[in-house]
This record gives C-alpha cells, structure tokens and sequence, in this order.
C-alpha cells in the first residue's frame, strides 16, 4: 500500500506509520526508489492549529514585511509548532526538519529542558540590562568559558552573529592598530556596515563602503583550482599582506566550515598556516563558529578544533540559544583590555532569560552527548549519501562532517557546472515526501543538511531514501 | 546574618516613617504638601505599598557575582553605585534585590521595560509561543510575524508601513543608515551632536559622544550642532541650529544627502528634547538636498512622551524611515524598522537576512505589548503621571540650587545637577551621590549626558502618581542630605 503524498490527515498517516510495515524501513536495502519512504514514527500529536491559514499570511507578508523578503517553496509552507527534530504545517503534517531554521535549533525544537528554563526565568525577570547585577549571565559566562581552550574566557553578549562579528572586528583594529581585515571568498559574516564587508558573496553584498576588506582565494576542496593544497591557498593570503596592505594588518575571519557558503569545509590545514602569517603581521585571528559550534561537527565542540588551532577570537550565535536571539564573542583578558577604553554597551546583551536559555542548551548538550551523537548520526548520513552519489551523476560532491553536511549538484561531473534548476526541483520535491532542508552555495546548487542535533539514524535514512525517490523522478 | 539584621531594622524604621507619613501621602494636594515642605527639612520618604511577596532567593550571592563578573565578563562592562545591587526579581514598576528587598524602578531597564516586570499579558504570550514553536526563521510561513507587523503599521503615519525585523536598536539603525545611502546613492549622513544610535561600524559613526566612540574608521558621518535648549548656543530657538545643517550640505558634501537621523528626546546624552520648530527646518532642508529622514524613537517610542505613540510627533514631522527597539517587547530582545513601500524596494537588489528577527516568540510578545498599550491606557497614563512628576520635580527645582534643568515629557523625563546656575558646571560627584542615597532609599534611576550629570528617570509605564511622589520625596531627602 502506498501512501500518497497528499495524505495530510494525521489519523491515516499515524494508521501507516505503526503499521507492521513500518518497522521494516529503517533497513535501507529494503527501500525501493519507485515509492516515497516514510518518516520514521513519532508518539506526538501536534495541537489543533486554528490561526490564520498559509495564504492570509502570505498577503499580509507581501503588504507589510516588504518585497525584500524571500521565502522557500513556490507554495510557501505555514510552520506553526515544532517538537525535537520535526516541524508541523497547518493542516497537522509532520516534517523531518534538515534545517533547524538555519542551524540554530541545537537541542530541539520546543525543548522540554530549555523551555523550562526560559519559562522559570521568564516569571522572575526578564530585563534589567547588566548595570545591576544578575547570576544568570555570569553562570553563562563561566559555562561558556569552560568550554574553551587556550586563554579564552572573557565572554561578551550581543543579540546575533552580525553584532558579534562586528563587535570582533572593532576588538581586533583596536588591538593590532591596524586596519585592513582579511575575510575568505565564499564566506558568510553577516548583514551590518562592517560584517557586509567581510561577507564575501555578491548576493548578501549591498553598494555601500565597505573599508579595507582584502578577500582571500578560498580554500574549497571541491572548487578551489589548488584542490585540498592548505600550503598554495595559503600563499595568496601572504600575497595580500606583502601587495595590498602595509605589511601590519587588522585581522584574519573565518568558518571553519562555511555556512551560507554551500557547507564548504577549509582545506585542511589551512587554518594552521594562515594564522601563522596573520599573527606574524600583528593581526588577531577570529573563528565565526556561528554555525559549526557547540558539537555540530561530531569530532570536537568548536569548529576550529577540527584545524587545530586556537583562535584569539571566536563568535557564535545561531544555536547558542536554540533559537533565542543570542550571540556572544569569547576573547582572552588582553584583547578585552582594550575595550575598556570606551564604554561598549549592549542593552540586552546577556539579558536574564537568554543567559538561562543559553546555559540550559550547554546543559542539554553535554547531558545528552550531543557531540557524540553527531559523530556517529553524520558518519552514518555521509557514508549514505556518498553510496548514493555512486548511483547518481547529479550528486557532484558529499562534504562536511557531524550534522554539518552539504551535497553539491552539478550537472556535469567534470566541468561542475551547478545544477541550479534541478536543486530547485528536488528541493520542492523533497518538501512534498515531508523533508525540509536548506539550500546555499554562490549558485543555489547546494543542499545544506544542518538538522536539530537530536536528529537520529532513522531520520537520516529517511532523508537519503527521500533524496534517492526525488531524484529517481527528475 | 549581618544582611538580615540590617534589612529587619531598616523594615522597622521604614514602618515607623510609613504611620508617619501617611497624613501626608494621603493628601489630596500634593502642591500643598510641596509647597509646605520648601522651606522645611523632608520627612524619611516611603515606598506605595504594593500587595505582593517575591518569592524567596537561593542563587548565588552579590560577592560571587562580582567576582565572576571580572573574570568572564567584558573588562568595560560597568555598574551602577558603589555597591552594586543584585537585582533577582521584578513586578510592574517594582524590583526585588536577593533581600527581597523592593525597589521603585525608576530606569525602566533603560526605558526597556514598557508595559511592566513580568506583565501576565506579556509573559503568556511568551510563554505560549515558546511551547509551540520558538524559532524556524522567515523562510517559512508564520502568522505572528505577519500580525505583528500589520499591528506596527496601524500605529505608523503616512505611508510607513513596510516591516523590517532586527534585535536590537544598533541592528535597526544599521540597517536604517544602509537603506537611506542605497536609496539616495549618496553616503554622507548627519546626525546630532550628542546623540546615541549604536555601536557597530556605521552606527558607531552616526553616535556622537566621544565616550562611546573607539579609534576605528568611522566614515561618511557629519554631526550637527545639537539644538539644546539647556546648553546650546541659540537657546530654543530651533531654527538657527538648523542652519548648520544647510551649511554641512553645503559645504561638507557634493550637496546631496543619504539622510539625517535624530533622537527626538536624546537618551544616553541626557534627555535632552530637541528645540521646537528645528525638525520642521531640518526636514525640508534634507528634502532638498534628496536626503531620507530617519526617525530613531528607540528611547521614546512606544507611548512613552505621553502626548503622542512616538517622539517624532510631538514635533510635526513623518519621517521617512522609523527605527524602535528597547520597549517594543517589554525586554524581548527585539528591533524594527518601519518604511514606505517605495524606500523599502532598495533591499530587493541583494539579499538582506535576519535569522532570528522576527522569530514567533519576539514578534508574539511585541504584539502583546501593543495590546497592553492600548488596553491599559499607558499613554494616558505616561502623559497624566510624567506630567505630574515633572511638575513636582519642577517644585524641587525651585527649593534645590543644584537642580539646573528639569525637562523631557511623559515618562522620559531628565534632571541635570550643576554646581552653578549659570555656568552651568556639571556636578557629577553629587549626581553619584544622590544616586546611591536614593537607591538606599528604594528608588533606582538612571544616568545620562555627556558629563554624566543627568538623572535618567524612564519607568516602566504603569508608573503612578505615588509612585512619583515617592520618587521626588527620595530625591528630595537625598539632595538634602548633600
């Protein structure tokens, strides 16, 4: 029996999902690309949604939230509840959710541990900014230092990853003296004055000046005309330096593994190179791990750790909060030494009920081996996702590591040229079988796998066998 | 133990004062009482009384704070009073320290916290929206952001009614400066001496008060004489300040502007109101030279002047591009910018992103603060009681030398202490020092101006005459005791 794709009525879905038949199809050899997989079962029943339905907010978008808003699907989708690693439309469909709103849904969506947490506080105080005093950032603070190495411990708290980029590119002029920043093509740091200057994607990039901004070859393994040579992308960086600075310099950013970008991971050894030649030209180095922090990557906690370096700078955001607008910049004493020349002040910047947020996601993922979990669930997923690159052409690269994977599609293999219009195709399809993942890349031509880390084998099985249904069909 | 003894003694004293003063606080003339109390010491001013216990403390103490702070905390980050008070819990206008000891705030969060400490309203909007879905960004349908902004919009002017969603005021106006040189073409933008809009790189530029300026590249920002009615050069007459706005377009650009963005009330330089008659000179001087006018009521927006929803009201203007933050969640970390249909389409030639502005939990607490605005009536009340207040303060005015200036309107509202009248010497030292009496007296207010001689007085909104009372009585006992 074949279950339609335009069953959205809950009972019939939850009356195939326990069926006999279900349990067998975790087992991917059992799967057969001519039907659509089913989403592995889940004993949650969504509440009756009684609000306002996907076109009455569409036309209400369109008037009042400008025509620069852009939105997924030709048919926008309406997302009114989430739980753990699903999402739920208007009419009760359940979704797999591949995309934590843009890696920021760490722990789950509606969390019980972090709910709580935000609800406890929320009842005691939500704002009195940090001219008094309050536990709850200080905990944070301590909690997040612990988290990292070197001689990082002095945590400042912003409200997103722009704030914090740009407060660490004030911090690192100030501290070297220097102006000129260095920034990868392809990167993503945010969409502020400063930050649109180290954003390095004509896309995210408005007319306005910009500073000095020098951007870097990038070191893309899969694109980059030096392959995974660390030591060739790293000349050009030094070629920067001696050409088109004074020879000091303010500064060097990156991600470890580019987010917007198209999930592109840094050749490896790169890092390790370049901070050499940055330092040494009195610059400070800054790691955006505003996506691949708190254990996204599997094998270590911060991205950076995966280049084995140590940044003197490193901001976050996205999944700090699972979702709470939060962001925070980790430096070490002698850095923040200097702003203490003027007053920097962010007024709800490690507010109480972020802090509690922010310290119930570390909690949640240390208790629930998120890290861990990530290894081994990513391991499965890209072992998977490489068979099935074995199977179709359009698959031109499977990267990325944890629950940090990006898929490329190209519609040739040699000369890589970015399938575009299919990636929208399999994009839309892939929504109607119940996967929702994101898209990137200069071109469009990247799926971005990046669910809440709650994410389970199960749920990437049915992921792959969506991908290999959906592009059966094209 | 020590704590325990001193707070029971205090209660016991307060208690006393409290049968005390009750005569007086139960008078139906309060300029009676002001008048009567001129030329004599005040009385040991009390808290209204208010019918509600906080719930008992067992987090760690100020001590711990203080030293976690300095260790793990930014090196620049500061706090008010000698002894800083660690504040665990807040009802309405009210604060709790570990003590459970109440406080009047008088500083609102810094004009944060509009509707009230945990307003029910607000909360259970947060609260709802939190167990259903907290965060999927706008690439995704969800009605709140859409009901929200509608929401925004009706209370907007003209033609304002395009929404964008930020975190922050600095985010908002970042993103205000953006449009205005995307839509123009040009770069130069002026804002006022004294003023304070943020703290990233264009935002940065934009704020003009050296003590919050670092030595970074901060271009493509003119700063004009600021129309002081209390220290600048023409007194209130705002059309001569507004000359040197001709003059920077004249001379210090190729004659065309991006825009001019102005505070209505400036907040962090002191609550100084801008003289009457310069926006409407300003205005048509901009226009002129193809330049947007940018309305930043991050401060006083939101009911808070009392006369009008927002700031730039009270001056007969509609802005083209408006940026709030601050009060428009009760404390949520929330932004927006509102702007016509026209200005809006400048972003539609590259992307513009925000991952989590306009998230279902801001957008659902910010529309409950709408509602709890207009339901209790809290611009009524901000321009009934902020009158009043300022009337008393204007009292106090009269009896204390010190007293240089008493301005603002509604519940944004400025006192400025200097050591001469018409010298107009700030006295900084005292303005620590009333500062810290009053908050041993219970009332907790801010700080401002360039020379940090300004008492900051912006509650949460539901702020009462009693509690006014209160305040002034505080003040005035501590400006006694100097």
């Amino acid at each position: 029996m074949a279950v339609q794709r335009n069953i959205s009525n809950t009972k019939t879905l939850n009356y195939f999902l326990n069926s006999k038949w279900v349990s067998n199809l975790s087992s991917h050899r059992r799967f057969s690309s001519a039907q659509p997989p089913e989403l592995p079962p889940f004993d949650y029943q969504p509440v009756p949604y009684k609000g306002p339905l996907a076109d009455q907010v569409f036309e209400k978008r369109k008037k009042y939230l400008g025509p620069s808003l852009f939105h997924y699907y030709q048919n926008p989708l309406n997302i009114v509840e989430g739980k753990m690693q699903y999402l739920f439309d208007e009419n009760g469909r359940r979704y797999l959710d591949a995309f934590a709103g843009i890696v920021t849904v760490s722990c789950g969506h509606c969390h019980p541990e972090i709910l709580r947490a935000i609800e406890e506080q929320n009842k005691l105080l939500q704002h009195a900014t940090t001219i008094y005093l309050h536990h709850a950032i200080t905990d944070f603070a301590e909690g997040l230092a612990a988290k990292m190495p070197g001689n990082l411990k002095v945590v400042y708290f912003v409200n997103s990853g722009t704030e914090a980029n740009e407060l660490a590119m004030l911090m690192a002029r100030l501290y070297s003296g220097n102006l000129g920043m260095i920034a990868l093509r392809n990167a993503y740091h945010g969409g502020s004055a400063g930050t649109i200057g180290l954003t390095a994607l004509n896309t995210w990039k408005y007319p306005i000046p910009q500073g000095e901004i020098h951007h870097v070859v990038n070191p893309n393994p899969y694109r980059g005309v030096f392959g995974s040579d660390a030591s060739l992308y790293a000349q050009d960086v030094q070629d920067h330096i001696d050409h088109g600075t004074s020879g000091r310099v303010a500064g060097f950013i990156s991600e470890t593994i580019q987010g917007v970008g198209g999930a592109v991971e840094l050749a490896p050894g790169y890092l390790k190179l370049v901070y050499e030649m940055v330092r040494k030209a009195g610059g400070v180095c800054i790691a955006d791990e505003v996506q691949t922090g708190f254990g996204r990557t599997g094998s270590h906690y911060w991205g950076f750790q995966t280049q084995d370096v140590i940044p003197d700078i490193v901001t976050m955001a996205k999944g700090i909060g699972n979702g709470l607008p939060l962001g925070a910049v980790v430096t070490t004493p002698e850095i923040a030494q200097v702003m203490a020349q003027k007053i920097q002040f962010n007024t709800f910047g490690g507010n109480p009920v972020c802090s509690a947020g922010g310290l119930a996601v570390l909690k949640v993922l240390d208790k629930e081996n998120r890290q861990k979990h990530c290894a081994d669930v990513g391991s499965h997923l890209i072992g998977r996702l490489k068979n099935l690159q074995q199977k179709f052409d359009i698959i031109g690269d499977v990267r990325g590591r944890g629950l940090m994977v990006g898929i490329e599609l190209v519609t040739d293999r040699k000369d890589k040229t970015p399938a575009k219009a299919e990636t929208a195709v399999l994009f839309e399809k892939l929504r109607e079988v119940g996967v929702l993942v994101g898209k990137g890349g200069l071109h469009g031509n990247v799926f971005r796998i990046k669910p809440p880390m709650c994410f389970n084998k199960d749920d990437a099985d049915f992921l792959v066998d969506a991908l290999d249904y959906s592009m059966s069909k094209l | 133990m020590q704590r325990l003894v001193t707070s029971t003694s205090r209660l016991r004293s307060a208690k006393d004062e409290f049968s005390r003063c009750r005569r007086r606080w139960f008078s139906p003339m309060p300029e009676q009482a002001a008048s009567a109390s001129k030329n004599e010491e005040p009385s040991f001013p009390t808290l209204p009384r208010f019918e509600y216990s906080p719930p008992r403390y067992t987090g760690p103490t100020t001590e711990e704070i203080i030293r976690k702070r300095k260790e793990f905390l930014s090196p620049s980050m500061f706090c008010f009073y000698t002894k800083p008070v660690n504040i665990v819990h807040g009802k309405m206008q009210y604060l709790f320290d570990e003590n459970g000891r109440r406080y009047l705030d008088g500083f609102g969060g810094i004009a944060t916290v509009s509707c009230g400490h945990g307003h029910p309203d607000v909360v259970r909007a947060i609260v709802n929206q939190t167990s259903k879905i907290q965060h999927s960004t706008i690439l995704y349908l969800n009605h709140v952001i859409a009901d929200f902004a509608e929401a925004l919009a009706s209370k907007m002017p003209g033609d304002l009614k395009v929404v964008f969603f930020t975190n922050s005021g600095t985010e908002a106006n970042e993103l205000a400066m953006m449009i205005a040189r995307l839509y123009t073409g040009c770069q130069d933008v002026i804002s006022l001496r004294n003023a304070y809009h943020g703290n990233a790189a264009g935002t940065m530029g934009a704020t003009a008060m050296c003590n919050w300026k670092f030595n970074v590249v901060q271009s493509g920002v003119h700063h004009t004489q600021n129309p002081d009615p209390y220290r600048g050069a023409f007194g209130s007459d705002g059309e001569k300040y507004a000359k040197d706005v001709e003059d920077i377009i004249q001379y210090g650009t190729s004659g065309h502007a991006a825009g001019f963005i102005f505070e209505a009330i400036q907040g962090v330089g002191g609550i100084v109101e801008l003289a009457p008659s310069y926006l409407t000179s300003v205005y048509s001087t901009i226009k002129k030279a193809g330049g947007l006018v940018i309305a930043d009521e991050v401060q006083c927006g939101f009911a808070r002047t009392g006369s009008n929803f927002w700031g730039f009201q009270n001056h007969d203007i509609v802005p083209d591009i408006v940026t709030m933050a601050k009060g428009i969640g009760n404390g949520i970390p929330l932004g927006a910018v509102v702007t016509t249909p026209e200005v809006a389409k400048v972003l539609t030639r590259r992307n513009y992103f925000n991952t989590f502005g306009g998230n279902p939990v801001s957008t659902a607490a910010g529309l409950a603060v709408l509602k709890v605005i207009e339901r209790e009536k809290l611009q009524e009340n901000a321009h009934v009681v902020g009158s009043y207040l300022k009337e008393r303060l204007s009292s106090l005015q009269d009896k204390h030398e010190i007293i240089g200036d008493v301005r603002g309107r509604g519940l944004i509202l400025g006192v400025e202490l200097v050591a001469d009248r018409k010298l107009k010497t700030p006295a900084n030292a005292e303005v620590l020092e009333v500062m810290d009496n009053m908050k041993d007296l219970g009332v907790l207010i801010g700080k401002g101006g360039f020379y940090g001689n300004v008492f900051r007085i912006t509650p949460p909104l539901c702020f009462t005459k009693q509690d006014a009372d209160f305040l002034v009585d505080a003040m005035d006992y501590s400006l006694s005791k100097l």
